[in-house]
């Protein structure tokens, strides 16, 4: 099975403290720390465990500047096969229908059979395997933590729903999913599959080398703009407790106490 | 953001800026280790650290190890730690290709096996001690010992120890008297105890390969006489079955810290039926043993160094949020309390520990480069690194062990009476602090090995060389205004060791071995503040190229910060140096004269 998964660099949030830059078009990213995004990093390890039970490739791809490629390598070393980087002027500022629309096109260049994206990441949109999907004309399924193939043409696929529930479903191939945190455990890198990767070449891709036009993506085809980044202020009844375990505990049962939820 | 053990930033800084470490990958040897493989080992070890180690930090301290029915039970996630620290290369990080090893350089080893340290220190030594081991057997073992038993402690699913102490020899190895009779071809019936063995027997794995010190039958007395086996708890055939090998459990210790890691004591041949192998030729076993053990040394300055920089950033997080008191000359008692990061001996308290992890980091990695280069050049400049190497070692396992105690001290000191409470991580980082300069040799014995052995050997050749490479970076220094005070400070405290040295060699001269090594724990420390001192300008001055260039204001804050805890040491540590040297050249030898009975009351 040819398997085609779309990841994105994003700021590591265990390893950076996210505030809002100054001019309060976007968070503050001088010295952030990036990595992986963590639902990708998911989708990476399933297509590799289907390629490991049903043979073929994986090829991992994401949109980004040359910082981006790091990313690639490190999905590469833990057992994708290939890595294409999808890199040009053109491509910034793209909002989700503008990333899709690149995908799509690197997604045509070859004969994937299945696509898989992350349930969502870092701008918590959620929204690029659904458009994608669409712009393929391709079955869809999101929140995937479940596949099992059936065979050449069919997976049977379990989705996450409300209240913890589960939904199967059969899907035909080729599709695109989405696929949810906790489906599998997803391996470790180690020095072994870094030494592998740490060289070869990542082809990288262009607006034309995809045939893209520069005005059907990034800023210019954007037709959703970030137009303010704020922490929300603190509304009335809403209480911030602050301090150590201990003292948070104390103010607690002291507010319970004098608003009568504990006797 | 989830708990911060160490820093990533300052480690790319060490590894990348200071000490160039990319720049081995020129060497054939290390050629598939360039920086975008090295970026990616330093994110793959603190994704491990942060998500396999450190989730069990506590735990691992609350349940240690138990003996039931011979064996012993470990944290049922060791096993796990071991089978991933073999698969990813972990353990077999800086073995050739040829034994399926990774050619890793140890710069970038030490780095990664800090980053486990920080992250839990007992869960990341059951990997490091199946790495020395294995090495031991790679280095002067058989082809067919080597076949049996490296793959396998590579692999992580059987573990390896080193196994000397035992309850008549602990640092007097010569006295050790575990017997070994010749049953013929490299084949030795193993009879005797040792004690003190780190993972010396757990559930976490298949089988437990100790590398141990015994005397054939008939060998020459004291340390000439001993000789390396290999003494697997069970043995396999030629099937691979495995057979009991009559290793017997007879305790596990219980420890003030470092608990989750079990320290046993061993007994062998009670059935008379525990097989050896030996390693190499007969009587050299101790030979062999000390050919591994700077590796080893500069492994227990990295675990000494990543529990003080745990402690560090666990201070320095409560630091900024936990808010007492006003400025000093605010009166007002309605403004707000402010944190105490703001109080100026809150400052003093980060930054001896910040002078003391980073300036601890900066020498095990550089010692860790010394290593690197010696396996890669040859003649003249093979021999200088070799002797760098050998002079430093001590110096690079003692000073972070008793410095790094009372760094985490300080940590604790920050949180007040939570600090004493297991409410937050410092009595545990304390309490395991405590190990480091006890094993791999006290610190007495660092004190004796570097003024008894590394100081005079070869005519003091490795102590001109050093003088050589710190007068480099004097040299460097001494034209940048803001440097130049401290380079002139290092100058002068260059001399004073210069002089501690002369005069205690004419003491050996003119008074005897023990006047002469009686202070060496002193000379140790002495030496230490100024190879720290050393390492503290080197990363200065680093730090002021980086700041004539353009950099975020986040880059900006950084290298300030060096170039203030650089300032730090030089001003608060370095002067220590002056009541060291008068003591260390007084006339008297008060310790050796003092009558063992005046101790009575």
């Amino acid at each position: 099975m040819e398997i085609l998964v779309c990841v994105k660099r994003v700021p590591d949030t265990s390893e950076n403290e996210i505030s809002v830059a100054g001019d309060g078009k976007d968070i503050q990213r001088d010295d952030l720390v990036y990595s992986v995004n963590e639902w990708d990093n998911y989708a990476v390890e399933e297509a590799i465990q289907i390629v490991d039970r049903a043979g073929g490739n994986v090829t991992v791809v994401t949109v980004g500047g040359d910082d981006s490629e790091e990313i690639l390598r490190r999905e590469m070393a833990m057992g994708a096969n290939n890595g294409i980087l999808l890199k040009d002027d053109a491509f910034e500022g793209s909002d989700g229908k503008g990333i899709a629309t690149i995908l799509k096109a690197v997604a045509q260049k070859s004969k994937y059979d299945l696509i898989l994206t992350g349930a969502q990441a870092d701008a918590g949109a959620a929204q690029v395997g659904g458009m994608l999907a669409a712009m393929m004309d391709l079955p869809y399924a999101s929140l995937v933590n479940k596949i099992e193939i059936i065979d050449d043409k069919k997976l049977k696929i379990g989705r996450e729903i409300e209240g913890g529930n589960q939904e199967m479903n059969e899907i035909n191939l080729p599709c695109v999913l989405s696929i949810q945190t906790g489906i599998n455990e997803p391996r470790y890198v180690g020095i072994r599959g870094i030494r592998k990767v740490a060289s070869v070449e990542i082809p990288t891709y262009g607006a034309g080398d995809l045939g893209l036009a520069a005005s059907a993506v990034g800023v210019a085809g954007a037709k959703v703009k970030k137009i303010d980044y704020f922490v929300p202020v603190l509304g009335d009844g809403a209480e911030m407790l602050e301090g150590s375990n201990e003292e948070i505990i104390a103010k607690l049962i002291e507010l319970l106490k004098a608003k009568g939820g504990l006797k | 953001m989830a708990g911060k053990f160490f820093s990533m930033r300052n480690l790319k800084f060490l590894l990348y800026e200071v000490f160039d470490c990319p720049a081995l990958a020129g060497y054939d040897y290390y050629s598939q280790h360039n920086r975008k493989a090295v970026d990616m080992v330093l994110a793959a070890a603190a994704k491990m650290a942060g998500d396999l180690l450190w989730p069990i930090l506590k735990e691992m301290d609350e349940h240690p190890p138990r003996l039931e029915n011979g064996r012993v039970k470990v944290h049922a996630d060791v096993k796990k730690i071991l089978k991933e620290a073999g698969a990813g290369g972990w353990i077999g990080a800086h073995f050739p290709a040829e034994l399926d090893g990774e050619q890793m350089p140890l710069m970038v080893g030490s780095a990664a096996r800090f980053i486990f340290a920080a992250a839990n220190y007992s869960g990341a030594v059951y990997a490091d001690l199946c790495a020395g081991a294995a090495h031991l057997i790679a280095a002067f073992g058989s082809p067919r010992l080597i076949a049996t038993y490296v793959p396998r402690m590579l692999s992580g699913s059987w573990q390896g120890t080193m196994a000397l102490t035992e309850p008549q020899a602990g640092s007097s190895l010569s006295d050790i008297v575990t017997s070994a009779a010749p049953m013929g071809e490299g084949v030795y019936r193993i009879k005797g105890q040792k004690i003190f063995i780190s993972a010396g027997d757990h559930d976490g794995a298949e089988n437990v390969v100790h590398l141990m010190l015994a005397k054939i039958e008939g060998a020459p007395p004291g340390a000439r006489g001993i000789s390396l086996f290999v003494v697997p708890k069970k043995r396999p055939d030629a099937s691979g079955y495995l057979a009991d090998n009559d290793v017997t459990v007879t305790a596990v210790y219980h420890k003030l810290g470092y608990r989750g890691a079990p320290i046993t004591e061993l007994s062998m041949g009670e059935k008379n039926d525990c097989i050896g192998y030996l390693v190499g030729e007969p009587h050299q076993g101790l030979k062999y043993m000390f050919q591994m053990m700077n590796e080893a040394r500069l492994g227990v300055g990295l675990g000494a160094t990543a529990i003080a920089s745990a402690a560090y950033y666990a201070a320095l997080e409560y630091a900024k949020a936990r808010t007492q008191g006003r400025k000093i000359h605010e009166k007002d008692p309605n403004l707000p309390q402010i944190p105490i990061i703001e109080h100026a001996d809150v400052k003093r308290m980060l930054l001896f520990q910040r002078a003391v992890v980073e300036g601890s980091l900066a020498l095990l990695l550089q010692c860790s480069l010394y290593a690197d280069l010696e396996k890669i050049t040859q003649g003249e400049e093979k021999e200088r690194n070799h002797l760098l190497l050998e002079l430093l070692t001590p110096v690079a396992k003692t000073y972070p062990s008793e410095m790094g105690i009372l760094s985490v001290s300080a940590g604790l000191q920050c949180f007040g009476g939570y600090g004493y409470c297991d409410d937050f991580p410092l009595e545990q980082y304390y309490r395991d602090a405590r190990i480091h300069p006890i094993h791999e040799g006290t610190t007495a014995i660092q004190g004796m090995d570097l003024l008894g052995r590394k100081v005079v050997m070869k005519d003091g050749q490795a102590f001109l060389l050093f003088a050589g490479e710190v007068d480099r970076v004097i040299q460097a220094a001494q034209d940048e205004p803001m440097l130049a005070p401290l380079s002139e400070k290092l100058r002068e405290a260059m001399t004073r060791l210069q002089n501690v040295t002369l005069h205690l060699g004419r003491k050996a001269r003119t008074e005897g071995v023990e006047p002469f090594l009686a202070d060496a724990v002193l000379y140790l420390e002495l030496f230490g503040i100024i190879v720290i001192a050393w390492q503290w300008l080197l990363q200065a001055q680093t730090a002021r190229l980086a700041l004539a260039k353009n950099c975020s204001q986040g880059e900006m804050n950084f290298y300030q910060g060096k170039l203030f805890a650089c300032r730090y040491f030089f001003g608060y540590e370095l002067p220590k140096t002056l009541g060291l040297a008068e003591r260390l050249t007084a006339a008297d030898n008060l310790t050796v004269e003092m009558p063992v009975n005046c101790f009575g009351d």
